[in-house]
């Protein structure tokens, strides 16, 4: 399966990755247009700032063992099991976040308007050229790579 | 190989994908009581109207003809015969398998109070036939009573208040879902509850209920001398195993069936996992049970490990918390009792020695995910320099080098 595979090292936390995911998921927006002041906008992915170990992507992994699904009492979370991906149908969900408790990683949130669906990394699934935040890197610290599973 | 199932909620559902995943030849049959496949955990969502018996489902529509599946359906399991290898249904079949998963789940429980159990209009809030009951209640009924204000309780009082009645809920704690939540995280449900209609009789209980001509509990008397009228009454004062049919078969039970680590009974073949074990009662926990029986009858030797059971999430009118391990330490001064508030949050750590024992977070409970983590492997955060509120996964950050996905640095 094609995995976004994250080099910390190379994080300098532009945050180019959120505004690319805010903007992928905001019907007829772009870079230059995307308004990061809406409640709407949510990034999927995240940098951590922090003065000891400087930047941290937090990057849904996809996994192997998707606790999300395992958790998940709607249906809503599947591993697709031709791409790999955990697949996130937001109409079935019921807003539990049982997800969110129990994403080891702590990548998950309710979103910020309606408190009624997950934020979840959908792999940019409708772009024929891959994610959106890994085309944005400046830095190459995010790539999506082809893994064993 | 020709795997039978009984029950198909988290545990049994779960079991059956897993096994038509590893191995797609697997004949099953699953056997349950039900004539639908849905989430409990959505039964409010049912009983208020907001979704349909199709919308809570956590299926597909065609899951058992899609994966091949054999579906008895509305058939219940009467006796277990582990020497012949048969199951006998309510309607005297024999379903003879090689290897069996028991996932019953458990059974809402009436506590022996007089004119309780009597009543005809006590209802639990288990199984979607007990949401279709309460609904066609909800069409005459005007003052509903939910006894107990745990999780269930709740979740029926939501979808009763949603409905217009009025509902007054009675729990012999002093905060509504004492598991869950302390104190001060349980007002701001209350309050919430309240605003919505809802009234509450705490540190009460019930020592008798009037039951009128027709059969229906009508008058709850309560220990405190207060007394309320009902037209319906939810019973949500905790559940028990179910596995009435596995009395003469030798299958070792003490309130719920015992399993070992494999999760596979006293008898070789023969597996149980979800409710029907008692060592948790949450969803999650069922699907990871179900998982590992599955990869288990199937030949592989894994352990169930992850029994961390004391977490649980909460979402009523938007207000989300969180809530994981010890959270109400009875020594108060022998912990660490951190809290941190502001307009929309509440949040607590409770920790010794640097090992988090117990965390709420009410309100924003954005990447919260990693805190489970922290204290079901009990890693000690002392050597990390930093307010513990500010902790995240970023500070145990490690990948995977070949697979690239996370773990934990520690």
């Amino acid at each position: 399966m094609k995995r976004i595979i994250i080099d910390r090292e190379k994080c300098d936390g532009c945050l180019n990755c959120n505004v690319a995911c805010i903007s992928a998921h905001e019907e007829g927006s772009n870079f230059y247009t995307v308004n990061l002041g809406s409640v709407d906008s949510e990034t999927r992915n995240f940098i951590k700032f922090d003065a000891k170990t400087g930047y941290t992507p937090i990057f849904c992994r996809h996994c192997d063992e998707p606790e999300c699904v395992l958790s998940c009492m709607s249906g809503a979370m599947e591993k697709d099991p031709v791409t790999g991906h955990v697949k996130y149908d937001e109409s079935k969900c019921a807003a539990c976040y049982m997800c969110v408790m129990n994403c080891p990683f702590g990548v998950l949130k309710p979103d910020n308007k309606t408190r009624t669906k997950v934020i979840k990394c959908d792999f940019c699934e409708e772009k024929q050229d891959g994610p959106s935040c890994v085309k944005a890197c400046p830095k190459q610290a995010i790539e999506v790579k082809e893994v064993s599973r | 190989m020709k795997i039978v199932i009984i029950g198909a909620s988290a545990a049994g559902i779960s079991a059956a994908k897993t096994i038509k995943v590893a191995e797609p030849d697997t004949q099953i049959v699953v056997i349950s009581k039900e004539d639908s496949i849905h989430s409990r955990c959505m039964l409010h969502k049912y009983l208020g109207h907001e979704r349909d018996a199709k919308g809570i489902s956590f299926v597909h529509e065609n899951f058992f003809a899609e994966n091949n599946i054999t579906w008895l359906k509305n058939t219940t399991v009467v006796d277990l015969d582990t020497d012949k290898k048969f199951v006998r249904t309510n309607d005297n079949q024999a379903i003879y398998f090689d290897k069996l998963l028991i996932a019953t789940g458990a059974s809402y429980f009436i506590p022996p109070i007089p004119g309780l159990r009597e009543a005809k209009n006590v209802y639990g809030f288990r199984d979607l036939k007990d949401a279709q009951l309460l609904d066609s209640e909800c069409k005459t009924a005007k003052n509903a009573v939910v006894i107990g204000a745990g999780l269930v309780g709740m979740d029926a009082a939501v979808a009763l208040l949603e409905r217009g009645l009025k509902v007054s809920v009675i729990e012999m704690m002093n905060g509504i879902m004492g598991l869950q939540l302390d104190e001060k995280s349980a007002e701001a449900y209350q309050q919430l509850f309240e605003e919505h209609g809802a009234e509450f009789l705490l540190s009460d209980k019930v020592t008798s209920v009037d039951i009128d001509e027709a059969g229906k509990g009508r008058t709850i008397h309560l220990a405190s001398g207060k007394s309320v009228c009902a037209d319906v009454i939810v019973i949500a004062a905790g559940v028990r195993p179910s596995f009435d049919f596995v009395e003469k078969s030798g299958i070792a039970t003490k309130n719920a069936i015992l399993v070992g680590d494999d999760l596979q009974t006293n008898i070789k073949g023969i597996y149980a996992a979800g409710d029907v074990i008692g060592i948790s009662g949450i969803w999650p926990n069922a699907m990871k049970q179900g998982k590992i029986a599955a990869i288990n009858m199937l030949g592989e030797k894994l352990r169930y490990e992850d029994r961390y059971a004391l977490k649980n999430t909460t979402n009523f009118y938007g207000l989300a918390t969180l809530s994981l391990g010890n959270i109400n330490p009875k020594l108060k001064e022998s912990f660490d009792v951190l809290i941190r508030e502001d307009r929309n949050n509440y949040q607590k750590v409770v920790m010794k020695n640097g090992i988090i024992l117990g965390v709420i977070m009410q309100g924003n409970i954005n990447s919260t995910g990693f805190w489970q983590y922290l204290i079901k492997n009990k890693i000690d955060v002392s050597g990390i320099d930093k307010d513990v509120f500010d902790l995240s996964y970023a500070d145990f950050y490690k990948v995977d080098s070949i697979s690239g996905e996370y773990l934990y640095a520690i």
